[in-house]
Parts: C-alpha cells; sequence; structure tokens
C-alpha cells in the first residue's frame, strides 16, 4: 500500500504543477506588456495543443505520421465557415466554444481517413498518412469554393453585439485567454486518456502489437480510436488557430505543417507526455525570434533536428530526465564540471559554423533574399566576402572548435558513461 | 501519343522507385530523402552544364550524387539505425528538409534555367499532328538503357544476387545483416546515383526548382505503395501505370458531369464536383488509385509482404 | 457430456511446398495438463501458431470449447478463453511490470477499449494485477520497466501475462527454454500453481518438466502425432523411443 501514498502525493505535486503552469500563463503577458509577446504566446499556446494530439499517435501508438495537418487544417477551415455563417447574429460565446466544432471536425475526417490509414502500422502507415495528406491537400487546391484557393478563407473573430462577461475576443491579449483556457483543457484531457484503458493499451500496442492481439485486443481498433482522438484534438488546435489569425490558407493542411508538428514533437521528446510541450514551446520560439534574424534559419532548424535524431533521439524530454535521475543519485554535482568544460568548445564550433553558414548565404543567396548585410550585422563586423581573409577565419574556427569538441567531447562522454553506469547499476 | 509521353514520365518514375524499392528491401529503410537525391542530380548536372556542358554531367552528376548518398549512409544512417526503424526514417526526413534548404542557399529559391542540350533540342516525329519531341526519345533511351544494365547487374553479378535474395528472402539476409554493411553503402549509394540520374534526365524536360523534390516524392511513394513494398516488377507497374494515368488525365477536359453523362446519370447543376474536369482532377488521381489499392488489395499490386 | 477444451482434426500446414504439419488429429480434455513432445522441427511451435490463429491454417478443423475457431483473429480467440505464451519472450518492453499485467487483464474485466475510465480508479484491475504480480514473484519488481528485467524474470512474466486474463485454456510454449535448474524448478512449481483448474497444453524440451507436470503427453514428430498417453506408457512406447532414439528417422535438424 505504499504505493498508494506515493501515488497521492504525486498527484497533489502534479495539481500544483498544473496550476502552476497555468498561474504562469494568465501571468506573463500582465507582467509584460508587449503585443509581440502576448502574439508569440498565443502561437505557442496553438502549437502545443496540435503538437501533443500529434504525439497521441507518434509516442502514444507508435504511429509515424507525415499527414497530421489535415486534421488541424480541417478544424481550421470548417471554424472559419462557421465564423462566417454565425456573422452578425452570433455572440462571443458561440465563437468560444467554436473549436469544440472545429475538434469535432477533426475527429470526423479521424473517422473517415483514420479507416484507410490505421489499416496499417509501422512504415506502410507512415507511407499511406503522406499519401492521404497529399490527397487532401491536391483537393484543398481543387474546391477554391471550400478551401478559398490560394488567398484562402478569412473572417473576423468579432460577431453579434454585446460581450461575454466582458469579451468580445476582438483585443489579442482576450483572444490570449480564449487560447489558454481551450489550451488548457486540451492538454489535461489529453493528459487524462494517457490515464484511460485506451491510453494504456495504445502503448501496449506501440510496444508489441502481437502481444496486445493476444490479450484480447484489436490493434486496429485500437489505432483507429486514437487516431480520431488525436484528429480531435489537432483539430480544436486547428480551429483556434482560424480564430486567432482571423485566415485560414491551404498551407494549414499541407505537408509542410505536417513536417513542422512532427520535428517540433520530436525535438520535445516523444516518450514524455511533456516532451511535445516542451518542442513547441521551443521550437515556435526559435521560429520567431531566430527566424528574425538570419534567413538561414530553416537550415540551422533542419541541422538541429538531425542532431538530435543522432545524439538524442529521446528529445529534450528525455536528457532533462537524466539529468533528472542523476540528481536524484547525486551524481549531477559530478558532471556539471564536465558540462561546464564542453560547452565551451561547441560554442567555438558553433561560431565557426554559423559565420560560415552566414556568409554563404549572403554571398550566395542573392536577389530578393536581403543578401549582403545580414552576416555582417549579425556578427557586427563588416566583412568583405570576396576577400578570403573572413572565410579563412571561419574555416579555422570551426577546425579549432570541431578539434576541441572532439577532444574535450571525449572526455565528457567517458565521464557520462560512467555516471550512466553507476546509475543503472544503482537500479538493478 | 499520350501513351509515348505516358512511358516516358512512368520510365522515369521507375528510376526512382526502383532505387527506393532496393534500399527499402536491403536495408528495411524507407529513404523518404530520395526524391531529394532526384533534385541533387538535376542540379549538379545544371551546374556542370554551365561550366563544361550537358554530356560530361549525365555521367557525372549521377555519380556525385552516388557519393553523396554513399557518406550520407555511412556517416548518418548508419548511426540512426542503432535507434530503430523511426530514427532512421526521421533521419531521411530531416534530411529532406536540410537538402531543400541546402539547394535554396546555393542555387535560389526560384528555378534555375537547365535547359534541353541543343543536339536533343527538336522533333523526333509528329503523329497526329503533336510532335514527338527528341529528348522524349532520348529520355526513353537512358531508362531502357538503364533498366537492362540494372537487370543485368541484378542476375549476372554477385552482389546483384545478394540483393535478390533480399527481396525475396529479407529475414534471411538480415541473418547475415550486419556483416554486410559495405553492401548497404553500396545500394544506398547505387540507389541514390539512379535517382540522380533521374534528375539528370528529368530536371531539364520538366523544371528544376527547389519544389520539384517535394513534388516527384509523394508520388514515387505512391508509386512503391501500389506496386506493393519491396517489389521491382510491381514498382516497375505501377510507375508506367501511374505515368499513363498522369499523362492521360492531363489530355482529357471532359467533366465529371459527362462522364456520369455517359452512364446515364445527371448530377445536378452548378455543384463544384461535376463541374470538375478529368484534368483538375489529376493530381488527385494517383492518390486515390492508392486508396483504392489499400481499400481492395492492401498488399499491393505484386507485393508478397503484408506490411 | 461436455466437448473438449480444444479438439483438433486433420490440421495441416504447408509453408510453400513443405509441409510442417501433416494432418493432427488430437484432443485436449479439460482440466488436463498436456505437453506435447518431440524433436527440433517436428512443428511443435507451429501447431501452437495454429491453434492461437498466429498463422492461418491449411486444412482441417480445430475447435475451443466445442466451437469452430477457424479464421478468427487472434484477439477473438483470446476472448474466447485461450490464452497463451511465446517461446520468444513477447512482453510490452517499455511498460512496467505492473503495467503489463494490468494490459493483460484489461479486456477480460470488460473495458474495453474505454477512454472515460481512470486506469488509476480500477480497483479490480489493479487487484488482478498485483495478485498475478505476486503469484509470479514479481512484487518488488513493480515500477521495473518490463524490458531491464533478467531472462527469468521476463518469462515469469511472459507466464504472468498468459494466465491474467483468467483464461481457462492455457498454452505455454517452452516455458522453461534456456533456464538453470532452480530457475526450472521454480517455473514448473509456478506452473503448477497458477494453472490450477484449468486447461494447460505445454511445448517443453526438458523431460523432468515434461513428466512432472504433464497428466498426458503427445508425441509430435515430422508434422504428425505418433503417441498420446498417460507419462508411463509413452515413457515404454516403442515407436517414441525409436523417434528419440533416432534409429529409423533423423528428422532433427531439418526445419527451423
Amino acid at each position: 500500500m505504499n504505493s498508494h501514498v506515493s501515488d497521492a502525493v504525486f498527484r497533489r505535486g502534479r495539481l500544483l504543477l498544473w496550476g502552476g503552469f497555468l498561474a504562469l500563463a494568465f501571468a506573463l503577458p500582465l507582467a509584460f506588456k508587449s503585443g509581440f509577446l502576448v502574439s508569440l504566446l498565443c502561437q505557442i499556446g496553438i502549437m502545443v495543443v496540435f503538437a501533443l494530439s500529434y504525439n497521441m499517435l507518434l509516442g502514444q501508438t507508435g504511429l509515424l505520421s507525415f499527414g497530421h495537418a489535415v486534421y488541424y487544417g480541417m478544424g481550421a477551415f470548417i471554424t472559419m465557415h462557421m465564423l462566417n455563417i454565425i456573422g452578425k447574429d452570433g455572440s462571443p460565446l458561440t465563437t468560444a466554444l467554436l473549436p469544440l466544432v472545429g475538434g469535432l471536425a477533426g475527429m470526423l475526417a479521424g473517422v473517415v481517413l483514420g479507416y484507410v490509414t490505421t489499416k496499417k502500422a509501422g512504415t506502410t502507415f507512415a507511407m499511406i498518412s503522406l499519401g492521404i495528406g497529399e490527397l487532401v491537400a491536391a483537393c484543398a487546391l481543387m474546391f477554391p469554393g471550400f478551401f478559398g484557393g490560394e488567398g484562402g478563407v478569412s473572417g473576423n473573430r468579432v460577431v453579434g453585439k454585446g460581450d461575454l462577461l466582458g469579451f468580445t475576443w476582438g483585443p489579442q491579449v482576450e483572444m490570449y485567454g480564449l487560447i489558454v483556457a481551450w489550451a488548457f483543457l486540451a492538454t489535461v484531457a489529453m493528459f487524462a486518456l494517457t490515464q484511460t484503458p485506451l491510453g494504456r493499451m495504445a502503448n501496449a500496442v506501440r510496444d508489441n502489437p502481437e502481444r496486445a492481439e493476444f490479450v484480447g485486443y484489436d490493434t486496429q481498433r485500437v489505432r483507429y480510436l486514437m487516431l480520431i482522438l488525436s484528429g480531435f484534438f489537432a483539430g480544436v488546435a486547428g480551429s483556434l488557430t482560424a480564430i486567432n489569425y482571423e485566415i485560414v490558407t491551404s498551407e494549414t493542411l499541407n505537408a509542410h505543417t505536417s513536417g513542422v508538428v512532427l520535428l517540433m514533437t520530436f525535438v520535445g521528446g516523444i516518450g514524455f507526455f511533456y516532451g511535445p510541450i516542451i518542442g513547441a514551446i521551443l521550437i515556435t520560439v526559435m521560429q520567431i525570434v531566430v527566424g528574425g534574424m538570419t534567413h538561414a534559419w530553416l537550415l540551422y532548424f533542419g541541422l538541429f533536428f538531425l542532431f538530435m535524431v543522432l545524439m538524442a533521439p529521446g528529445g529534450i524530454a528525455s536528457v532533462i530526465a537524466i539529468q533528472r535521475n542523476l540528481w536524484m543519485a547525486g551524481l549531477f554535482g559530478r558532471m556539471v564540471p564536465h558540462y561546464l568544460a564542453v560547452a565551451l568548445p561547441v560554442l567555438v564550433l558553433l561560431a565557426g559554423l554559423v559565420g560560415l553558414i552566414e556568409m554563404s548565404y549572403a554571398l550566395l543567396a542573392g536577389e530578393g533574399v536581403g543578401a549582403g548585410d545580414t552576416a555582417t550585422k549579425v556578427m557586427k563586423m563588416e566583412l568583405h566576402l570576396n576577400t578570403p581573409g573572413p572565410w579563412l577565419a571561419a574555416v579555422g574556427v570551426t577546425a579549432v572548435g570541431m578539434a576541441l569538441t572532439r577532444w574535450i567531447g571525449g572526455r565528457t562522454r567517458a565521464a557520462w558513461n560512467a555516471a550512466l553506469s553507476t546509475l543503472h547499476g544503482d537500479k538493478a | 501519343m499520350s501513351l509515348l509521353n505516358g512511358i516516358t514520365y512512368g520510365l522515369l518514375l521507375f528510376m526512382l522507385s526502383s532505387g527506393l524499392t532496393l534500399i527499402f528491401s536491403m536495408m528495411g529503410i524507407l529513404n523518404f530523402a530520395h526524391a531529394s537525391f532526384y533534385m541533387l542530380g538535376a542540379y549538379f548536372a545544371y551546374q556542370i552544364s554551365t561550366w563544361i556542358g550537358f554530356w560530361p554531367g549525365l555521367l557525372v552528376a549521377p555519380l556525385m550524387v552516388g557519393v553523396v548518398g554513399a557518406a550520407v549512409e555511412r556517416y548518418g544512417l548508419r548511426r540512426a539505425h542503432r535507434f530503430g526503424h523511426v530514427a532512421e526514417l526521421l533521419f531521411t526526413f530531416g534530411l529532406a528538409f536540410l537538402v531543400e534548404e541546402i539547394v535554396h542557399l546555393i542555387w535560389g529559391k526560384v528555378a534555375v534555367d537547365y535547359r534541353i542540350p541543343v543536339e536533343l533540342d527538336g522533333t523526333l516525329f509528329t503523329l497526329f499532328d503533336t510532335s514527338f519531341p527528341i529528348y522524349k526519345g532520348f529520355m526513353m533511351l537512358i531508362s531502357v538503357g538503364m533498366l537492362v544494365a540494372l537487370y543485368m547487374l541484378l542476375t549476372r553479378t554477385r552482389i546483384g544476387l545478394i540483393i535478390q535474395a533480399a527481396l525475396t528472402k529479407p529475414d534471411m539476409v538480415e541473418a547475415l545483416g550486419h556483416n554486410v554493411p559495405r553492401i548497404f553503402m553500396l545500394v544506398f549509394g547505387g540507389g541514390t546515383a539512379l535517382a540522380g540520374l533521374a534528375g539528370v534526365i528529368g530536371g531539364n524536360a520538366f523544371v528544376t526548382e527547389p519544389g520539384m523534390a517535394a513534388a516527384v516524392g509523394s508520388i514515387v511513394f505512391v508509386v512503391v505503395v501500389v506496386g506493393g513494398l519491396g517489389s521491382l516488377g510491381g514498382a516497375f507497374v505501377a510507375s508506367l501505370l501511374i505515368g499513363c494515368i498522369q499523362t492521360f488525365s492531363i489530355a482529357l477536359t471532359i467533366s465529371i458531369t459527362d462522364v456520369f453523362a455517359v452512364i446515364g446519370v445527371t448530377l445536378p447543376e452548378g455543384s463544384q464536383v461535376a463541374r470538375l474536369t478529368i484534368t483538375q482532377l489529376a493530381p488527385v488521381l494517383p492518390y486515390l488509385l492508392m486508396v483504392g489499392i489499400l481499400i481492395f488489395r492492401p498488399r499491393g499490386l505484386m507485393g508478397a509482404r503484408e506490411s | 457430456m461436455t466437448a473438449p477444451a480444444i479438439r483438433i482434426s486433420g490440421l495441416k500446414k504447408n509453408f510453400g511446398a513443405s509441409e510442417i504439419i501433416r494432418g493432427v488429429d488430437l484432443d485436449i480434455h479439460r482440466g488436463e495438463r498436456h505437453a506435447i513432445i518431440g524433436p527440433n522441427g517436428a512443428g511443435k511451435s507451429t501447431l501452437f501458431h495454429l491453434i492461437s490463429a498466429r498463422l492461418p491454417v491449411t486444412a482441417g478443423a480445430i475447435e475451443l470449447k466445442g466451437e469452430n475457431v477457424i479464421g478468427l483473429k487472434p484477439f477473438e480467440i483470446n476472448r474466447k478463453g485461450l490464452s497463451r505464451s511465446f517461446q520468444i519472450t513477447n512482453i510490452f518492453h517499455n511498460l512496467s511490470v505492473f503495467e503489463n499485467l494490468r494490459c493483460a487483464v484489461l479486456w477480460s474485466l470488460g473495458y474495453r477499449y474505454s477512454f472515460w475510465h481512470r486506469l488509476a480508479g480500477l480497483a479490480d484491475a489493479r487487484l488482478r494485477a498485483e495478485a498475478v504480480m505476486e503469484d509470479i514473484g514479481l512484487a518488488n519488481r513493480r515500477d521495473t520497466p518490463a524490458g531491464i528485467l533478467s531472462y527469468a524474470e521476463q518469462r515469469a512474466l511472459e507466464i504472468g501475462i498468459t494466465i491474467a486474463s483468467g483464461a481457462d485454456v492455457i498454452l505455454l510454449d517452452e516455458p522453461t527454454a534456456g533456464m538453470s535448474r532452480s530457475e526450472t524448478d521454480d517455473a514448473v512449481a509456478l506452473i503448477r500453481r497458477v494453472t490450477e483448474g484449468k486447461t494447460l497444453v505445454m511445448v517443453e524440451h526438458d523431460m523432468g518438466v515434461v513428466f512432472g507436470l504433464a497428466d498426458r503427453i503427445s508425441v509430435l514428430v515430422y508434422g504428425q502425432i505418433i503417441a498420446t498417453d498417460a507419462p508411463a506408457a509413452i515413457r515404454c512406447n516403442a515407436a517414441v523411443q525409436e523417434a528419440y532414439l533416432g534409429t529409423s528417422m533423423n528428422v532433427g535438424n531439418e526445419h527451423e
């Protein structure tokens, strides 16, 4: 009965954690009265829901989907059309409830498309989801009446007259409140789902579909149900996007959007419930902050992603979890000097690489990309890219960084392995 | 005429899907970045053609792509392999993303002027008032040549026999599996080189732009699913089938209403579906075919394996 | 008279041109412990795969408690009260021992695909999983991921998952393979305990285990049952001795 006590404590801790996050989410825009921050937070809130819904498939059921944007996009389009239909006759209350409609739209899309895709798992599922995604994206261009063609569909989230307890959703801050409320509800619901028989059997199907069949479960049915539910939450996220930006284009349901949510979720960590939250926050911030600084942002993003796949396939959440385990075992202190030691050469290496990439971009990307001054701005130096000097410097820095990283990184790795084996030794 | 065009396009698709199938059968990796190598082939060939002309590029560009592919296998995939199939798939996915960005970086975001060489510019023959360009004939020649070479390689050489064994008895080779990393590297390099060659001859026939990989990539996946995962014969049939569907449907301008009128059904006027022409439907036809196949014949046309 | 737990008649299985099961007829009585022995490659595991619908049958009939089960899916057969273990450990590697067992009991307790029950609130599932965990001696490993258990512990968990749902027909495929002497003794005691009052069919190579546990033994040689009888009778059966000593046939190394 020991487990019961710890269970209760854990639950109280969890409540505190949830409450803390909610309070933080509401406090942030009040503390910094910045329009930019509010817009950023709105985007983060939406992406958190989207990424969590994606991880219901990838992390929890083991389904790698390349077409998740379909459900997100369906939620967005249906919401936008509903918004336009209710128009003048609506009320802020109906607007506030639209994400539910979007969610149902995503769910319906899941019912129809999931029937085809979830017949298979594994690689075949990945390919089929890609094909279905392309099919829907191609359809979007074929039916401009519904999908709005190139220009998309737009609307106005302030409908009818009057307000709901003083809210019209017009100002961005009010919109943010709506997003936080929905994101919070959706997150709680998705977490609760992981604690139900279906949620647990999804894990079982992910781990070992054959065994799941031999304890009485139809794996195809489990995958199908999870996809439908995941479609619902993706639809909620899409709906929030539609209300937030007041425009939906076919971009929302194409392969690019599907790719971004996959990257976010993976980078955050698919093995933990909170992983996608970290991923959504990090990638959205990077997208907007780094994206505002350099045109090469997508290139950095791609490199970062490949780095994560090769070095930390469990994502950021797993790195955090390992540090926490080290901390609990009293081994964390031992690793700190190693982390600090390896940080320096990595920074040197990064500086060299960034220099090379930025200079290449400035030189090669040519007109229309704002080339020419990008590199000089970022590095706060006036560089003459037609002379060998800066190139040699950048290559030199990169080479030195690489050599140092290899040298010191080797020691860090050894220390790391030693710490890990002590950790697992303790456990066994 | 459409048939010839369809076969040309289908053969091009097969150059891509055969490499994809070989890699999948041997290594169990679905190479998401396969079409990126196709794109690299086109861009390399373009670059070489601006320096020393088209003909050297025809030979050099695929080789370069193959070397890049082998390097990717050696230094990237082999590492990702340790973390399982999902990591491998994600690695190739990230790679596709990266290749597109690098292409943006080096060659810009708009299409480059990769032209058909003057020697091949012109009409081969004219049939029913439509002309068949020499270059299409050249593409067919190269594709068929490559097909024959591939066939010879598979049936007459030792490596070919091992690859064939892998196609029919994947478990057997899995047992050998990790002892043959060099063959894996060769297959991956070879498969990507094939994709590169397709890029060299396809890039100037269609268009060489950063979006070309994404455009062709999903079609190639459809081909592989329709043909049956891991089946070279299936990939061949499906390539031709989809090549022809694509070219035929573009040439047809009858609308859905007309189609239904033939079978005696009148669709309500003004509905959007009714006004669509087959041409407008062209982009979705391959995907519809795929969905149909999945529902009625999940193994694919000639696939032997269930999943 | 009640139908036998399992009735197999005229069962055949071909892989391409090779016949692996060449016409098996076998009745498993209710409540008996039945062992299937035979040389390597005789088709014992294949027979299990056919009964549990992991492989499709080429020809013949299989009845489970009087009901035809040919053409059913594995999960459907499981729901009819047949549960099996695997020769190669087949567990949920990333889930804890407790979660493994809880997954195994959910269906039989009627929770199906529910996403409206909270797992933590399902006392019956928890108690049953804990009882099985106690039974198989893994209570102290409750929260350990199954993937990092020792081999013997994983084998015990494999048996635990198999019996947890309360199925009354249990198929165990080489439950003691790869175990040390003392581990085997523990496993035998465990099997004896948890299959009390149930029908057990097991494939086993360890003759000590077979003759210690089984009420009846069937000998499968080259895809056919050459004898089914009580242990003592099997021990002195001439055909069985011939098969095992290999005087006339040497089928040992042909398959698998």
